[in-house]
């Protein structure tokens, strides 16, 4: 059961600012899929907390804005995913958007709690990685920006300050002619949590050689990542089997660097190495090039 | 803390006064005693306790009761009028969609949620809309054959859309 709590709701950004940087413990929400069900674990009936709803705030709009695409904070999943704009510019994240939990849950939750409450399996993070995300904050005494990449410290920890709120998050849209790919690896169809999430932008140049590439993966290692190695490793490659084959295998290598071998080592590596191929077909499979026809 | 609300609800309009730490799924249930919805998991997975909040489907045990002030909120009490039933609720029990009964209200109103966005639902669209309902008795497939027969008779007898 929910402990008793103070509600708050305010329609200004700045008198919203304000509660948080307060002394009092103000917890913000949106959409309220994870927070209210943190609050239900609250064992301390006597700990009461104050909940900011950011609803209020605007904090919904979804436009271009000379090339950026801005995302608000508090757009909800479903909002995103049906969003003409995130479609044509930004379509990894339409895809991951749309995989998110079920359709009461992205009714709710929002791009901004996703990526806030830095849950290493959070589905939006690889794809916003891949549009080189930056995450806008405010406070009363300072505004700034910090790149996705940064924003995540460690699993469910953050740079936000407690006076902090995220605004909105900007993402660079790629041209049209990258090929994409996005694969959620789930105990089941939907309703999902993820177990292993790994995304990919692609372009191949007139030569049929990879001329940018960009893989991100999730719940592979301790924080959602690009992974460098993979992508300096395909550059200038053709895109053949075994060069996939040989990206998965450095991704797998690279897990098992950073997180050493753990009781789930065997089967995360093999698996690792697959999605990694299945997503650069994917993208490849996407990429739009008239002189390789 | 109390919070006043002042809603909309199955068409009614209510003032009251509620705890701000009330769900939605308690205000319904314990202070409008309204009990058709169900009270599930309360952590977003089972889809029991599913309304509608300004037409869209929500899982009522994850909305604190003061964030609804202003809303229009639908639950499976609003679906018949008196002993006409919705044509959804005919359609599941025509269908042997309902077996123990328990995640029937919340199905019903994702299957109200998805017949208001598209009256012409793909079985892939309606399995994507009640994929957030789960029912251990009947294995979907009535409840999905229950959602087709609703789409194709309100398509020539049109209700008004809850929303």
């Amino acid at each position: 059961m929910i402990p008793e709590i103070e509600y708050i709701k305010e329609t200004e950004l700045d008198l919203a600012l304000q509660h948080l940087a307060s002394d009092k413990k103000v917890i913000p929400f949106a959409g309220g899929t994870d927070v209210l069900i943190e609050l239900r674990k609250s064992k301390n009936p006597f700990d009461r907390k104050a909940l900011l709803d950011v609803k209020g705030l605007g904090l919904n709009d979804i436009y271009i804005h000379s090339d950026t695409v801005i995302i608000g904070a508090a757009s909800t999943h479903t909002e995103v995913e049906d969003n003409e704009i995130i479609k044509s510019k930004l379509p990894v994240l339409t895809k991951a958007s749309s995989l998110i939990g079920s359709k009461q849950i992205r009714n709710r939750g929002t791009i901004g709690g996703n990526i806030i409450n830095a849950s290493p399996c959070a589905d939006t993070v690889p794809a916003l990685l891949l549009y080189d995300a930056q995450i806008v904050i405010r406070s009363l005494s300072e505004d700034r920006t910090v790149p996705l990449s940064e924003f995540i410290t460690s699993p469910y920890e953050t740079v936000l300050q407690k006076d902090e709120l995220v605004t909105e998050i900007r993402a660079f849209p790629v041209a049209e002619d990258y090929g994409w790919g996005y694969y959620k690896l789930g105990r089941r169809g939907a309703v999902n949590i993820s177990r292993m999430t790994v995304a990919a932008l692609m372009k191949v140049d007139g030569e049929g050689k990879i001329n940018e590439i960009r893989v991100s993966a999730g719940s592979v290692f301790p924080i959602t990542s690009r992974i460098s190695d993979v992508e300096k490793m395909l550059v200038g490659e053709k895109p053949k089997a075994e060069i996939f084959r040989r990206a998965g295998e450095i991704a797998a290598e690279k897990m098992i660097e950073t997180s050493g071998r753990r009781w789930s080592t065997p089967y995360k590596e093999s698996v690792v190495k697959e999605l990694i191929v299945r997503v650069l077909n994917e993208a490849y499979s996407r990429c739009k090039n008239d002189d390789l026809s | 803390m109390m919070t006043f609300l002042d809603v909309r609800v199955n068409k009614t309009r209510v003032r009251r006064f509620v705890p701000a730490h009330f769900t939605l799924l308690r205000f319904l249930r314990e202070t409008e005693g309204l009990t058709g919805t169900k009270c599930g998991c309360e952590i977003g997975e089972c889809g029991a306790c599913t309304v509608l909040l300004d037409g869209k489907a929500v899982n009522s045990c994850l909305v604190l009761a003061p964030e609804v002030n202003g809303a229009d909120i639908w639950t499976v009490e609003g679906l018949a009028e008196g002993f006409d039933l919705h044509p959804i609720q005919k359609a599941f029990l025509d269908n042997d969609a309902v077996h123990c009964g328990y995640c029937t209200p919340g199905l019903l109103m994702s299957s109200i949620a998805l017949l208001n966005d598209d009256p012409d639902p793909s079985e892939e669209k309606i399995k994507t809309y009640i994929a957030g309902n789960l029912c251990r008795c009947t294995g979907y497939i009535p409840i999905i054959n229950a959602i087709k027969e609703a789409a194709r008779i309100l398509k020539n007898e049109p209700r008004p859309l809850l929303k």
